[in-house]
C-alpha cells in the first residue's frame, strides 16, 4: 500500500532549503499566469505584494507532492507523510491541481475573449476586470476557510463558521485568495512571506524561525498592557463558604 | 505492532483521552483502579508541536482530517446530509486541551436548574440537571488546584460560593482584555479576568506558562499550558496502573448474556483487531463520537444501539456557537498577543432574565483576531482582494479586537447526533451525521448578546464597530453537549445522576454527553469536575460493578 501510494515528492529530500531548488508543479505559462493573479490579490504598493513575498513559490511547492504539507516544528525540516494521512494529502494535492490547471485555463480564454491576450501580459486594471468577472460568478461558500475565532475569512460573505479550514472545497477564485493569503502571512519555511515581509506589512513581531517558538524562547509578554493589574474594580472579596 | 493474543481484563476501561478520559484516569489509578485506555488518535510529544499556523489550523495538523474523519449535517429529516467537518476536536491523548487556550469559567447554581428558573420554552426539552452546583463544588476545586487555574475569586459578581479561592493570580493584563474591562465599567458591567488553564507563576512544580502568539489552537511545544495532556494524563502515568494505548480505535462494544458490557473492540493501527475486557467501561469520546459508539454497539439486546432502549441517544444534542463583535481603536491593541485569548470576561448576561424575551444567556469575553495571523481572518465586510484587502489587513491587524460570545442553544428532540447511511470513515465505519436546526430563542438570545458585545466595545473607544450575528448553529465552537443525557427518569434520560447508563449496570459516560443544558459557558471544566465526580463514585462503589449480572450495580439515584 505505501509503495501504491508513493508520494511524487518523495524523490524530493525533504529540508527547509532553498525553494528554488524545489521541483514545483506548474509549468512555465500556469506560473506567471498565478503569479500574476496573486499579484492582483496581495498588490505591491508602498509595502511589498504577493510578488516581493515569492507567494507563488510557497503555492508551487505545496502542489508539488505530499512532501512540503508539514514543517518539522523545529524548523529543520519537512516530516515525511505516511500510510492514512499521506494518502489523505495525495488526494487533496490532486483536486487542488485541478483546479489549478482550470482556473489558469479560464483566466485565459477570458482575457482572450475580452482583451485579446493571455492573462498574464494583460495590465493590472485588466486583469482585475477578469479576476472580478470570476469572483461574480463564482460561489463563495460560507463554511471553508472562515474559521470562527477569525471572523472574516477569505469568503466574501456570511458568518464565520467552523475553526479549520476545508479550503479543498474551496472555487478556484476563493482558492486562489486563501493560498495567496497563505503564502503571504504563514512562516517562511513554506517558502512564501520572504524575508518576513508578510510579518513586516502588518506589524506582527515573529519569532526568528520556528525553532525560536519550538524551544520557548518566543514570548510576546512585552505586547501586553503596562500598568493594568487591576481588572475589577469592583467586588474583589473571595467568596467564602460552599 | 501486532499484539501477541488477548490482552489481560482490566478494572477499567476508558474509551478516550482527552479531557474527560484523562481526568477520570487519574482519578481511578491514584485510588488503586487498573484503568486500560483506548484512545483512537496518537499519544503526541511537546516536542511535536509548534508556532505554525498553517499546520496546526489549515493543514490538520491537530483538528481531524475531513477526508479520513468526515462527518455529515442537515437542518432536518427530509434533507440529504451534506458532509461538514462539524464540530471537530482534535483526535488525540488529550483531546481538545492539546490546542485550547483554557478558558475555565464555573457554571453558576442556576445552570443546574434553568428549567426551573425559566419554565417551559416550547419546541425545547429544557431539563434541570440531577445534579446541583453543590455537588460539582468540590471537583471544580480539585480540577482548578490541580491545573493551577490563573484566575481571581470573587471578580466574577455571578459566580456561585467557592471554598477557595484560584491557586494562581489571573494571568498579566492584555489590552485587550483592558479594553474590555474598561467597556464594562463604563456601562456599570460586572467583568472579571478570564480563568485560565495556565499557570501566572510557577506552580505545583511546574513553571510558568510561556507567554506566546502561538497558543489557540497550538498545540503547546514548552509544555507549560495546563491541559489533559500536560497534567492528568502525566499524573495517571505515574501511579503504574495507566495503560494508556494510543492509535487504538474502539469499534464497537460487546454485551455478555447478562446485558452488561462485556469488551471493547478495537483496531490498532496496523488493522489488527483486539478485545479488551474490563468490569467498567467509560465513555469519554466527547459527545459525537460517544453517541456515535453506542449507536454502532447495537445488537438484538439492543437494536437501536447500546443503552438506547429509550430512542435518546444522539439527542437534545447542543454545540453552542461563537460569533462577536468586532471593534477597530485608534491605539494598538496587539490582539494576537498570548494567543489572542489572554482575556477578561462578563457573565452580566448570562443568567436568565424574562424581561429579554428569550431563555437563557451566555458568557462574553475579550477576544484576538488572528490565530494569531490574518491568515484565515480579515475584517468582517471587508473585501476578500485586492489593494482594499491589503489596506484594511496592514491597518486592522493591531488595531482589531473581539468581543465574543458562548450562545446557550437549547435542547431540542429532533436535534441530534445518529449514523449516516451513505458515508463512512476511513475505517469503513458510519460517519456521524448531525440534525440540527436552531431555535429561534438560539436566535434571538445570539443577537442580543452580539449586541452587548458591540457596546462593551464603543463604550472601550472603538472608533468602528461590526456586530457579526449567529444566524445558525454550525458547531464552532467544538463544545458539545446531551447526547446521552443525565436524569433520574428513564423515560427521559439515557444516563443516571452518576452518568452511568440506565440500561447498562457497567456503563458511564464521562464526557459532555451527559450534560441535559449546554450552559453558556466554556464546558470543559465542569466536563473535568463530573468526570471526577463519577470517577469517585466508581471507586467508592468498586467491586459493586465487576459483578456482572448482579442486581448491586445498581446505583439508585
Amino acid at each position: 500500500m505505501p509503495n501504491a501510494m508513493a508520494s511524487r515528492a518523495g524523490s524530493v529530500p525533504p529540508g527547509a532549503g532553498d525553494v528554488a531548488d524545489t521541483p514545483g508543479f506548474f509549468d512555465p505559462h500556469q506560473r506567471e499566469t498565478i503569479a500574476a493573479a496573486m499579484a492582483r490579490i496581495i498588490p505591491t504598493d508602498a509595502t511589498p505584494g504577493a510578488r516581493e513575498a515569492a507567494t507563488i513559490d510557497f503555492l508551487d511547492r505545496y502542489l508539488s507532492g505530499t512532501g512540503f504539507i508539514y514543517a518539522k516544528p523545529d524548523g529543520s525540516g519537512f516530516e515525511t507523510l505516511t500510510g492514512r494521512a499521506e494518502r489523505a494529502w495525495r488526494e487533496r494535492i490532486e483536486t487542488m491541481r485541478g483546479k489549478y490547471v482550470a482556473g489558469v485555463r479560464e483566466l485565459d480564454s477570458r482575457a482572450q475573449h475580452r482583451f485579446g491576450g493571455d492573462f498574464a501580459v494583460l495590465s493590472p486594471d485588466r486583469q482585475d476586470a477578469v479576476l472580478t468577472a470570476i469572483e461574480h460568478r463564482e460561489h463563495w461558500p460560507d463554511s471553508a476557510l472562515s474559521p470562527a475565532y477569525a471572523l472574516g475569512g477569505p469568503a466574501a460573505s456570511g458568518p464565520a463558521l467552523q475553526q479549520t479550514s476545508t479550503e479543498v472545497e474551496l472555487d478556484f477564485l476563493p482558492l486562489l485568495v486563501a493560498h495567496t493569503r497563505q503564502g503571504f502571512y504563514a512562516d517562511p519555511i513554506y517558502g512564501g512571506n520572504r524575508g518576513r515581509v508578510g510579518w513586516d506589512v502588518i506589524g506582527f513581531p515573529g519569532p526568528a524561525s520556528l525553532e525560536e517558538v519550538h524551544s520557548g524562547r518566543y514570548s510576546t509578554l512585552e505586547w501586553f498592557a503596562e500598568g493594568h493589574t487591576d481588572p475589577s474594580h469592583e467586588n474583589r472579596k473571595p467568596h467564602h463558604g460552599a | 505492532m501486532a499484539r501477541s493474543g488477548k490482552p489481560d481484563r482490566t478494572d477499567v476501561c476508558i474509551i478516550g483521552a482527552g479531557a474527560s478520559g484523562a481526568t477520570a484516569a487519574k482519578a481511578l489509578c491514584e485510588a488503586g483502579v487498573r484503568v486500560v485506555a483506548l484512545e483512537r488518535g496518537p499519544w503526541r510529544r511537546r516536542e511535536s508541536f509548534g508556532g505554525d499556523e498553517l499546520a496546526n489550523i489549515n493543514r490538520y495538523n491537530l483538528w481531524p482530517d475531513p477526508i479520513l474523519n468526515p462527518r455529515t449535517t442537515r437542518a432536518d429529516a427530509a434533507e440529504r446530509a451534506r458532509q461538514e467537518l462539524f464540530c471537530p476536536v482534535p483526535q488525540m491523548v488529550g483531546g481538545g486541551t492539546v490546542h485550547w487556550q483554557g478558558w475555565l469559567p464555573r457554571f453558576t447554581p442556576n445552570d443546574f436548574r434553568l428549567r426551573t428558573v425559566a419554565g417551559a420554552l416550547e419546541g425545547t426539552t429544557l431539563a434541570d440537571w440531577p445534579i446541583g452546583y453543590d455537588d460539582l463544588e468540590p471537583y471544580y476545586d480539585r480540577v482548578e488546584w490541580a491545573f493551577g487555574v490563573s484566575g481571581l475569586a470573587g471578580a466574577n459578581r455571578f459566580e456561585g460560593p467557592r471554598r477557595r479561592g484560584y491557586p494562581c493570580p489571573p494571568m498579566p493584563m492584555s489590552r485587550y482584555a483592558a479594553n474590555f474591562h474598561k467597556g464594562c465599567a463604563a456601562l456599570g458591567w460586572n467583568s472579571f479576568p478570564t480563568p485560565q488553564a495556565a499557570l501566572s507563576r510557577p506552580f505545583g512544580g511546574r513553571p510558568a506558562t510561556v507567554v506566546s502568539a502561538f497558543a489557540q489552537q497550538h498545540g503547546d511545544p514548552t509544555g507549560t499550558r495546563s491541559s489533559a495532556l500536560n497534567v492528568f494524563v502525566p499524573d495517571a502515568v505515574a501511579t503504574g496502573r495507566y495503560d494508556l494505548r494510543p492509535d487504538c480505535y474502539v469499534r464497537e462494544l460487546t454485551l455478555d448474556r447478562t446485558g452488561y458490557v462485556k469488551s471493547a473492540i478495537y483496531e490498532e493501527a496496523d488493522g489488527t483487531i483486539v478485545e479488551q475486557e474490563a468490569d467498567v467501561f467509560l465513555l469519554a469520546c466527547g459527545a459525537v463520537e460517544t453517541a456515535r459508539l453506542l449507536l454502532l454497539s447495537n445488537s438484538g439486546r439492543f437494536p437501536k444501539g447500546l443503552a438506547n432502549g429509550s430512542d435518546l441517544v444522539g439527542r437534545n444534542v447542543t454545540f453552542h456557537e461563537y460569533s462577536a463583535a468586532v471593534g477597530l481603536f485608534d491605539e494598538p491593541v496587539y490582539a494576537w498577543a498570548g494567543g489572542g485569548y489572554v482575556s477578561a470576561s462578563s457573565f452580566q448576561f448570562y443568567e436568565h432574565d424574562a424581561s429579554r424575551g428569550f431563555v437563557g444567556g451566555g458568557h462574553v469575553a475579550a477576544a484576538g483576531v488572528g490565530i494569531p495571523l490574518p491568515i484565515n481572518w480579515r475584517l468582517p465586510g471587508s473585501p476578500a482582494w485586492g489593494a482594499e484587502a491589503k489596506r484594511i489587513d496592514r491597518e486592522a491587524f493591531n488595531h482589531s479586537m473581539a468581543v465574543a460570545m458562548v450562545l446557550h442553544d437549547m435542547p431540542q428532540h429532533d436535534n441530534r447526533v445518529d449514523l449516516d447511511d451513505e458515508v463512512i470513515d476511513a475505517w469503513g465505519l458510519p460517519v456521524a451525521r448531525v440534525t440540527l436546526k436552531p431555535h429561534a430563542n438560539d436566535l434571538a438570545q445570539g443577537r442580543f448578546l452580539i449586541d452587548r458585545s458591540g457596546e462593551i466595545l464603543e463604550a472601550a473607544g472603538a472608533n468602528s464597530v461590526t456586530r457579526v450575528y449567529a444566524e445558525r448553529v454550525t458547531g464552532n465552537c467544538s463544545h458539545q453537549h446531551g447526547t446521552a443525557r443525565m436524569g433520574d427518569d428513564p423515560a427521559t434520560s439515557v444516563l443516571n445522576r452518576w452518568c452511568q447508563a440506565h440500561e447498562v449496570g457497567n456503563l458511564f459516560a464521562v464526557d459532555g454527553a451527559s450534560f441535559p443544558t449546554a450552559t453558556g459557558a466554556n464546558p470543559t471544566l465542569t466536563i473535568m469536575a463530573n468526570a471526577w465526580r463519577v470517577a469517585d463514585h466508581i471507586v467508592e462503589r468498586r467491586g459493586r460493578f465487576a459483578q456482572a449480572g448482579s442486581q448491586a450495580t445498581g446505583v439508585s439515584a
